[in-house]
């Protein structure tokens, strides 16, 4: 016989995973700190492949004044300029990237309690099924 | 306006029982556009602009997310633009992949706002982006959406220049990089709007949060007259001019759009709101409960008697 309620739960839990799915692989997978060292890692090379990329353009863009300076100072010194922005840029797009990391990871970690309390009550449900059943088969027992 | 509940109804309805056929259709249409746009609006890639291209394209988005249809979409635009200006497509491709890597490898569900932008400014309603996004997404989509606006811009300086960007010029490739980035960088048009739809999304974004009645309807409004005000700023500040009449008629639209979606997504009655108070062991709780507006289709049941020239049998 079909138990409502335990239908609904299934059913709750079900839609549950299907918009928090993501969000759930993501608690499974990682800790804290090797989720958020992890993305960290990545917008360090993301930022720096741009910023190199970015640099290519510029230099491009100057070459002729670049070929024209006679001195070693004159220029290094528009590249320590490019590298002070650079440090810059980065420690501020690290911090963007720790905070959204570390918000998200908290937020589904979140989900994953919620996951997992229902979880707990749907095994808690099969529980008393059991039991229920076992009882019943006693009773018919001579 | 019973009629338009129900009509609503329906439509969730229609909407549950064939949500598996109704989203590819949606990403296709939605693909078929952004294509289409991007080949009459820059088609300088003969072998590209091509219906069929576009239709085979929007076939693949259509089964596949957005992220996808943003790299086709990218690809379509750097072939269409590498056979006007190789200059012009080196510094698309930069910004392009400075937007994936540094953006989109932090925020990748708003994708599909970096093609929706262009799209309602190419339909001059620039103003519903702002608006929409601040009622249904985060405050991060402000930065996809300022992405679109520039990518929007770049486009349209493509599109008005393209023959002096083809033509043979004298100049060399770094005088010419160096040309196209002062040019792009110094469209006080172009800054304007972006602060104009970032300050939009703020605004609405801000006011639809407030615990106060009808606070979608207020941030619709709010967010419009957001806009107003930062397009006359920047136009004292930076004497950008945008036409009266287009700007009031974009607004009035983008508002009705934005009417629509409020009365299709959050429907609530405000006259049936329950003020609860309650506490536990650790809180006390002020809950303020406004109820969904739900209407019950009419249930019809039609009765059929048989009449005498087709129902010969009942006759007998």
């Amino acid at each position: 016989m079909l138990n409502e309620e335990k239908i609904k739960l299934m059913t709750s839990i079900a839609i549950f995973e299907k918009a928090e799915g993501s969000n759930l692989s993501l608690v499974k997978r990682y800790f804290k700190s090797d989720y958020i060292s992890r993305n960290l890692l990545r917008a360090f090379l993301g930022y720096t492949f741009c910023w190199i990329l970015g640099l290519v353009l510029a230099v491009v863009c100057k070459i002729e004044d670049i070929l024209s300076i006679v001195t070693l100072e004159d220029v290094v010194f528009p590249f320590v300029d490019y590298g002070v922005w650079y440090l810059l840029g980065l420690i501020v797009y690290l911090a963007v990237t720790f905070a959204v990391c570390y918000r998200r990871y908290r937020y589904a970690s979140r989900g994953m309690k919620v996951y997992t309390a229902r979880l707990k009550r749907l095994q808690r449900r099969y529980e008393f099924q059991d039991r229920a059943r076992e009882r019943g088969k006693g009773g018919q027992k001579p | 306006m019973i009629g338009l509940w129900v009509f609503r109804e329906k439509l969730k309805g229609f909407y549950a029982r064939f949500d598996v056929f109704i989203n590819p259709l949606i990403r296709f249409v939605f693909g078929l556009v952004v294509f289409h746009m991007l080949n009459g609006n820059l088609g300088a890639m003969a072998r590209l602009n091509n219906g069929l291209v576009e239709v085979m394209m929007a076939l693949v988005c259509s089964v596949l997310p957005y992220g996808v249809m943003v790299f086709l979409a990218g690809i379509l635009l750097l072939a269409h633009v590498s056979s006007i200006s190789l200059e012009m497509a080196i510094i698309l491709l930069v910004l392009l992949l400075f937007i994936l890597i540094l953006y989109f490898g932090l925020q990748p569900r708003d994708s599909y706002l970096l093609l929706l932008t262009p799209i309602f400014f190419h339909l001059k309603i620039p103003y519903a982006i702002p608006i929409l996004v601040g009622l249904s997404c985060g405050l991060s989509s402000a930065v996809t959406v300022c992405c679109g606006v520039m990518l929007f811009y770049v486009m349209q300086y493509i599109k008005q220049n393209m023959g002096t960007l083809s033509g043979d010029s004298t100049l060399g490739i770094a005088e010419q990089l160096m040309q196209i980035i002062r040019t792009l960088l110094s469209n006080r048009l172009m800054v304007v709007m972006m602060a104009t739809c970032a300050v939009g999304i703020l605004v609405v974004y801000l006011i639809r949060r407030l615990p106060v009645n009808f606070s979608w309807a207020i941030a619709i409004v709010a967010g419009a007259l957001t806009q107003i005000g930062a397009i006359f700023i920047g136009d004292f500040l930076f004497d950008v001019s945008v036409p009266m009449p287009q700007l009031l008629a974009g607004l009035i639209l983008s508002m009705a759009l934005a009417a629509v979606y409020h009365f299709f997504v959050f429907a609530v009655d405000y006259t049936r709101t329950e003020y609860v108070q309650f506490e536990d062991d650790d809180y006390y709780y002020y809950v303020k409960a406004v109820p969904k507006i739900a209407v019950s289709l009419p249930d019809i049941k039609v009765q059929r008697f048989n009449d005498r020239r087709r129902g010969d049998d009942f006759d007998e």
